[in-house]
C-alpha cells in the first residue's frame, strides 16, 4: 500500500510529467527558433559575405526602422489588417447567423461555407487574379457588361486598389473560420436566457445587445485574433496577385525578400522579429479586451 | 496491471519515436537535408556496396533526363542518380536554406546565370574542370566563370533573339525586317495606325526578373554597354533604353495587361498574334512551330536583334547550368554526372527529349543543319554574338539590384514615375550596392 506521502508526491509530479512532451515540442519548435532568430537579428550576417559575420547589437533594427521600404510595407500591412479584420468580423458574424438557422440542408450549407478556408492561399490568389485581371478578368467583363465602365479597369496596377483586392481575397478565405467560431459561440448560449429575456419584455435589439453580443465576445476575441494574425501574415495571395512588386508588399514580403532574395539573414531576422512583436502586441491587446468574464 | 502495461508501452513507443526523430545519420555519401537527402543517403549505402555510389540531382522538370538516359548513365558509370524534381523558383530557396546550415541540398544542382555571383561570394559551388576545347565551343560558359573558376556548366542555351510576325508586316505594307530599334518603333506605330495589331510590342513590365533583364539587353543591344567598370549603371545607355520603353507605353504600343501579367505571358502574345515584335528566349523558335503553343504558325520569323544604327553586334545570354554544391560528399561522382549531362551526345539527345537548346555551338549547328530545329532563322548567327554585359561577372548583389530595377520600371509603367525618376531610383540603389 503506498503511503499518503507517496500519493501526494505522485499527484504533484504527474502534471509536470504530462506537460513534459508538450514543453519539449514547444521548446524545440517554438522557443528555440524565437531565441535563435533574435540572436541572428543582432548580427551582421549576409550569406554572400561569409567571412564577415559579427555581432552588431541593435544596428539591424535601427537600419530597418530608418528605411522607407519598411514603413511603406508597414502601412500596407496596417491597411490589409484593418480591412480584413472589419470585413471578416462583420461578414463572418452574419454568415454564422444564417448557419445557425436549422434547415434541412444545414450540414451541406456549412460544408459549402467552409470551402474557401480549405483552399491553399496561393491557389486562392491565382483564382482571384483571374477575376481581377485587367485583360481577361471576370470583374472587368461584368463591369463593362453592366455599362459601369467603358474600358477595362487595371485593378492590380495601383497601390490602393491592389491592397483592396488583396484584402478582399484574404477576407474571403478568413470568413469561414470566423463564422464557425461565432456559430460555436452562438450555440453555447443557453436558450433559457433568451426565453427569460423575452418573458421580461426584451425586444430583438435589446436581446442582441445584452445577451448575444456580450456572451459572444470571448469567441469574437478568438476569431479576431486569428484573423489579425492571418492578415499580418499574408504572403501567398500578394505574390500570386502582384509578385514581388513594391506596390503591394507587406512586412512578410519585406522579410522574405531581405532574408531569402537578398540573403541578408541579420536584417531579415530583425524584420521577422518586428513582425512577431507586432502580432504579439495585437494578440495580447485583443485577448485582454475581449476575453472578459461575463456575468449573467 | 493492464493499465500500467499500456502506459509503459505508450511511453516506450513515444521514447522510441523521439529517439528516431532526433537521431542523426552518420553514413557517408550524402549531406543533404530534408526528405530528399535522407532518401539519397539510403540509396547511397546500397550503391556503395555495388561500388558505383549514388548522387542526388535537383533540377526543374525541363532538365530531368528520361529514365532510359539515366539508366544508360548508371550502366556506364555504376553511379545511381536520385532525381529530385523541384520547381525552378523553389530551388534557390532550398539551396540557400540548406547552405546556410552547412548542408548540401543535393549533390548536383540547377544554377541559373543570375545566381552565380552570390553563390560564388557565399562559396557554395565547387569549381569544375573544363577543357579549352569545351570552353571554345560553349560561349555561355563565360557567364558561369568567376576569377578563372568555372562554377557550373551550362546545359540550356537561352540567349536573346528577335521575332516578328511577317504576315502582319505584309498586311501593313512594311516590306523589310527591322534593322534598328528606331525602325521597330516606327513599324509598331504603323501596325497600330493601320489597325493590323493593337499592341504590337511584347514587353514585360510586371515587377519581376524578366523586366530587369529586358532593360539590360535592350540597353546592351542598343548601345553595347549596361554597366560601368565599377559596377554602376551606364547612364547614357540605360536611360536611353528606359525612355524607349516609356515611349512605347505612352504610345500604347504595349498591352496594358503586360504591366501586371507575368513576363512569360507578355512574351507569349506573339504566339497568338496579339503582338508583332518580341526580343525574347530562344525557346520561342520551337514554340513558334508547335501547334499547341502557337496559333500563327508560319508567320513568325526569328531575326537578329536590332541595334542602334544597324543590327546589334552583341546579344545577352541567360543560360541555365548544373553545378556541384560545396557541401556535397560525392563530388567526384557529381562531376562525372555533369560531364556526361553536358556532353555533345547528351545535348543532342536532350534537345530531342526535353527541347533543350544546346550550349555547344557545334551541336546547335548540327541540329540546325540536320533540320532538327525548325524555323531557326538567325538563331545560329545570333549564338555567335553572345557576350556578357557584366564587366566583372555577375555581381554578388544581383538579386537586390534586379529587384530595384524591376520595381522602378514597373512604377514607370504604372505612371507613378517618369523614365528619369525611375533611372534615378535604380541608379542610387545600384551605386549603393556596388560601393558596398
Amino acid at each position: 500500500m503506498p503511503s499518503l506521502r507517496q500519493n501526494n508526491m505522485k499527484k504533484k509530479i504527474l502534471p509536470y510529467l504530462l506537460l513534459t512532451p508538450m514543453i519539449l515540442i514547444m521548446g524545440v519548435l517554438v522557443f528555440y527558433p524565437v531565441i535563435a532568430t533574435f540572436s541572428y537579428s543582432l548580427k551582421k550576417w549576409k550569406l554572400t559575405a561569409p567571412n564577415d559575420i559579427r555581432v552588431v547589437g541593435l544596428r539591424n533594427y535601427a537600419a530597418i526602422l530608418k528605411s522607407d521600404s519598411f514603413w511603406y510595407s508597414f502601412r500596407n500591412t496596417l491597411f490589409i489588417l484593418a480591412v480584413v479584420v472589419v470585413l471578416t468580423t462583420v461578414l463572418g458574424f452574419l454568415v454564422s447567423v444564417f448557419l445557425n438557422i436549422d434547415v434541412k440542408w444545414s450540414g451541406i450549407l456549412l460544408a459549402v461555407a467552409i470551402l474557401p478556408w480549405a483552399l491553399p492561399p496561393y491557389v486562392n490568389g491565382i483564382l482571384w487574379k483571374f477575376v481581377f485581371s485587367s485583360g481577361y478578368g471576370f470583374m472587368n467583363k461584368l463591369c463593362i457588361g453592366l455599362g459601369l465602365v467603358s474600358r477595362p479597369v487595371e485593378w492590380l496596377s495601383s497601390r490602393w486598389s491592389l491592397l483592396v483586392v488583396v484584402s478582399l481575397v484574404v477576407t474571403w478565405r478568413s470568413i469561414p473560420f470566423m463564422a464557425l467560431v461565432c456559430l460555436a459561440g452562438r450555440q453555447s448560449i443557453p436558450e433559457g436566457l433568451y426565453e427569460a429575456a423575452r418573458i421580461d419584455g426584451g425586444n430583438r435589439r435589446t436581446i442582441f445587445r445584452r445577451i448575444t453580443l456580450p456572451l459572444m465576445l470571448p469567441f469574437l476575441g478568438i476569431g479576431i485574433t486569428s484573423t489579425s494574425v492571418t492578415a499580418i501574415n499574408v504572403f501567398d495571395e500578394i505574390i500570386a496577385l502582384s509578385g514581388y512588386s513594391d506596390l503591394g508588399k507587406n512586412l512578410l514580403v519585406e522579410s522574405y525578400l531581405t532574408t531569402f532574395s537578398f540573403l541578408d539573414f541579420g536584417k531579415g531576422s530583425a524584420v521577422t522579429y518586428l513582425v512577431m512583436l507586432f502580432a504579439g502586441i495585437l494578440g495580447v491587446f485583443y485577448l485582454r479586451n475581449l476575453n472578459r468574464e461575463v456575468e449573467y | 496491471m493492464k493499465r500500467k502495461v499500456i502506459s509503459m508501452l505508450l511511453i516506450a513507443s513515444m521514447a522510441a519515436a523521439l529517439a528516431v526523430g532526433c537521431g542523426g545519420k552518420e553514413e557517408s555519401g550524402d549531406a543533404a537535408g530534408g526528405t530528399a537527402g535522407d532518401t539519397a543517403g539510403e540509396e547511397n549505402q546500397g550503391n556503395e556496396e555495388q561500388g558505383g555510389g549514388s548522387i542526388t540531382f535537383m533540377a526543374p522538370d525541363w532538365a530531368i533526363p528520361t529514365d532510359d538516359q539515366l539508366k544508360a548513365f548508371t550502366d556506364e558509370t555504376g553511379i545511381e542518380v536520385v532525381v529530385n524534381e523541384v520547381g525552378w523558383d523553389d530551388i534557390r530557396d532550398k539551396l540557400v536554406t540548406a547552405a546556410a546550415g552547412g548542408q548540401a541540398v543535393a549533390d548536383v544542382v540547377e544554377v541559373d546565370w543570375s545566381w552565380v555571383g552570390e553563390f560564388y561570394a557565399a562559396d557554395w559551388l565547387e569549381p569544375l574542370e573544363v577543357s579549352d576545347e569545351v570552353k571554345e565551343d560553349m560561349p555561355t560558359l563565360e557567364t558561369f566563370t568567376k576569377e578563372g573558376n568555372v562554377l557550373a556548366i551550362p546545359y540550356a542555351n537561352d540567349y536573346r533573339l528577335s521575332y516578328y510576325n511577317t504576315k502582319q508586316y505584309e498586311d501593313a505594307g512594311i516590306s523589310s525586317e527591322p534593322q534598328t530599334w528606331d525602325e521597330v518603333y516606327q513599324n509598331c506605330k504603323t501596325l497600330k495606325e493601320k489597325g493590323v495589331c493593337d499592341y504590337p510590342f511584347a514587353l514585360p513590365l510586371n515587377a519581376e526578373e524578366k523586366t530587369s533583364t529586358y532593360l539590360m539587353w535592350l540597353a546592351y543591344t542598343m548601345n553595347g554597354v549596361v554597366f560601368n567598370d565599377d559596377g554602376t549603371l551606364n547612364k547614357d545607355s540605360v536611360l536611353a533604353a528606359l525612355k524607349y520603353e516609356e515611349n512605347l507605353i505612352k504610345d500604347e504600343l504595349v498591352d496594358p495587361a503586360d504591366k501586371t501579367s507575368s513576363g512569360m505571358d507578355a512574351y507569349k502574345r506573339i504566339l497568338s498574334g496579339s503582338a508583332n515584335f518580341l526580343t525574347g528566349p530562344t525557346s520561342f523558335v520551337s514554340k513558334s512551330t508547335n501547334e499547341e503553343d502557337c496559333s500563327v504558325i508560319g508567320e513568325i520569323t526569328p531575326i537578329l536583334v536590332p541595334g542602334k544604327d544597324a543590327k546589334a553586334t552583341v546579344t545577352m545570354a541567360l543560360p541555365e547550368a548544373l553545378g556541384v554544391t560545396k557541401f556535397s560528399e560525392n563530388k567526384d561522382e557529381a562531376k562525372k554526372f555533369i560531364e556526361w549531362y553536358t556532353s555533345a551526345d547528351m545535348q543532342e539527345k536532350l534537345n530531342e527529349t526535353n527541347t533543350a537548346i544546346p550550349t555547344r555551338n557545334s551541336v546547335l549547328k548540327k541540329l540546325i543543319d540536320d533540320g532538327k530545329i525548325q524555323n531557326a532563322g538567325a538563331m545560329m548567327e545570333e549564338a555567335e554574338l553572345i557576350a556578357s554585359p557584366f564587366p566583372g561577372g555577375i555581381p554578388a548583389y544581383y538579386s537586390e539590384m534586379s529587384n530595384s530595377i524591376y520595381n522602378a520600371i514597373n512604377k514607370m509603367a504604372l505612371g507613378e514615375m517618369t523614365a528619369d525618376e525611375a533611372y534615378a531610383e535604380m541608379e542610387a540603389k545600384v551605386a549603393e550596392l556596388a560601393a558596398e
